[in-house]
């Protein structure tokens, strides 16, 4: 069969519409999670009992169960239960800011628990409080150290945006299936979805490289 | 005064006892110099000083602040009780200047550029002042350790605790450790110093401690106890240091 560019031409605009969505689910989805994931990671590193055993009920819930499932529960059972609405949109950025942010709690507690404790001591041994010591010598050395797993997560939040498809949201594969729906050119249409994500994930790989390179992992 | 007291001091770890009823005073300007066998309390004993273990039992006090009052004190007093550790424990992120300017920044509240400067001066006094900009990881152990020494003299301390400053050193590099801690000593620093470097113990010591099972069990002069050891298993230890 022949590949037809004036396919992929006519279909571009909307598949960048799709793709912008896509961008802005996993930018807002991940700035929340990483907020999330750095407190829970936190309260699973140092956390007292209570806080430790919240923030690993959390983790597990979400690790243990399918972000299909986690964004079915926001979308469909939570407005029932809450009696709130909520849109395809805001559910999607939801189920990314949760989901990511229990990965992202590990990611961040492994980090903070790798530093060496003799570090601690020796800042707690010139005078300082615990939380400049965490601020001063245990953040920035285990920064360093999420960088490469952190940007592991992103790229897998960014394509797990996909699965939204099943709430109707508008992104990227949305908009790729309801073009193929109308002209039934499967090949023109799959391949740039896939291109378009490939864009995506290369620039935050990219991104990642970047400054992993201008940050030297300790 | 003594700048730090022991009285009746007791440290357990779980069913443990690490110290068992520890007296000790320690006056201004000694150079205490802390032997015993491996697990003997030693560092158990050092770390108490500053509060980096918690005492179970007595009381300890050190330059009139005691390990059992309320946290803002105890960081009063660890800024008075320099600490240097067997593995160095430099800021890996941070320069050698950063690090011996990083205690005067954030518990001094020293202004940046002026920390830096008294850190070239410090790190000059160990005999760094080239090595400055380099990383810890560029430095050799021997430097490594220099540079932990300028660190904990940056707060002003009054005290310095060693634990085992040499240990981790090649037999080379151990040297220019000792001559820097020999030379604080000569300027008139209160120190105590976990070490096996028996020569240090009787050049640069005006007191020799030996610790078994958690007590000080030997306390004296240091060349009449190296050339005499009359305690048996001082006697046994010494012999098997050497
Ligand atoms: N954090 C700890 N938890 C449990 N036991 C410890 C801890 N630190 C030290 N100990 C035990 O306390 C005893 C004394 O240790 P330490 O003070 O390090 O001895 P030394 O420095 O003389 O070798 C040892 O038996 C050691 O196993
Ligand atoms: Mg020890």
């Amino acid at each position: 069969m022949d590949f037809d560019w004036s396919v992929v031409v006519d279909a571009l605009p909307a598949l960048l519409g799709g793709a912008k969505l896509t961008v802005l689910i996993a930018a807002a989805g991940l700035v929340g999670g990483t907020l999330v994931g750095t407190v829970a990671g936190f309260a699973r590193a140092f956390g007292n009992r209570l806080l430790n055993a919240l923030a690993l009920v959390y983790v597990e819930l979400i690790r243990g169960t399918p972000i299909v499932v986690q964004v079915m529960f926001i979308y469909f059972a939570l407005p029932m239960l809450a009696h709130i609405r909520i849109t395809p949109l805001s559910a999607a950025i939801a189920t990314i800011v949760i989901n990511a942010g229990a990965y992202i709690a590990e990611i961040v507690r492994g980090a903070l628990l790798s530093v060496n404790k003799g570090l601690k001591e020796a800042g707690l041994a010139l005078g300082l409080p615990t939380w400049k010591v965490l601020v001063f010598v245990i953040g920035p050395i285990a920064l360093r150290r999420m960088i490469p797993p952190l940007g592991n997560q992103f790229i897998i939040s960014l394509k797990d945006t996909s699965l939204f498809i099943v709430i109707g949201v508008g992104e990227l594969t949305r908009e790729g299936q309801e073009i193929m729906a109308s002209n039934f050119r499967a090949v023109e249409i799959w391949t740039a979805v896939a291109i378009l994500y490939l864009i995506m994930t290369s620039a935050l790989t990219l991104a990642l490289r970047f400054t992993e390179k201008r940050m030297r992992i300790l | 005064m003594s700048i730090v007291e022991f009285r009746n001091v007791t440290k357990t770890f779980g069913p443990v006892t690490v110290l068992r009823d520890v007296d000790l005073s320690i006056q201004r300007g000694e150079v205490v110099v802390l032997i015993g066998p491996s697990g003997s309390g030693k560092s158990t004993l050092l770390r108490c000083i500053n509060a980096l273990e918690t005492i179970d039992g007595g009381d300890l006090v050190v330059d009139g602040i005691s390990v059992r009052e309320k946290r803002t004190r105890i960081r009063h007093l660890r800024q008075e009780a320099g600490m240097v550790f067997q593995q160095f424990n430099l800021f890996p992120q941070l320069t050698a200047l950063e690090n011996v300017a990083f205690g005067p920044r954030h518990v001094r509240g020293t202004h940046r550029a002026e920390a830096l400067v008294q850190a070239e001066v410090l790190l000059a006094k160990v005999g760094l002042g080239e090595r400055g900009h380099h990383y810890p990881a560029e430095l050799s152990g021997g430097q490594q350790q220099r540079v932990a020494i300028a660190r904990a003299l940056a707060v002003k301390p009054k005290l310095m605790l060693f634990d085992e400053p040499t240990s981790a050193l090649d037999p080379e590099l151990r040297q220019e450790v000792l001559r820097v801690m020999q030379s604080l000593a000569e300027e008139g620093m209160t120190m105590i110093v976990v070490t096996h470097e028996i020569g240090f113990a009787r050049k640069v010591g005006t007191r020799l401690i030996f610790m078994e099972g958690g007590k000080i069990t030997v306390d004296g002069d240091p060349a009449a106890l190296l050339d005499n050891p009359e305690n048996p298993r001082l006697r046994e230890f010494l012999h098997h240091v050497h």
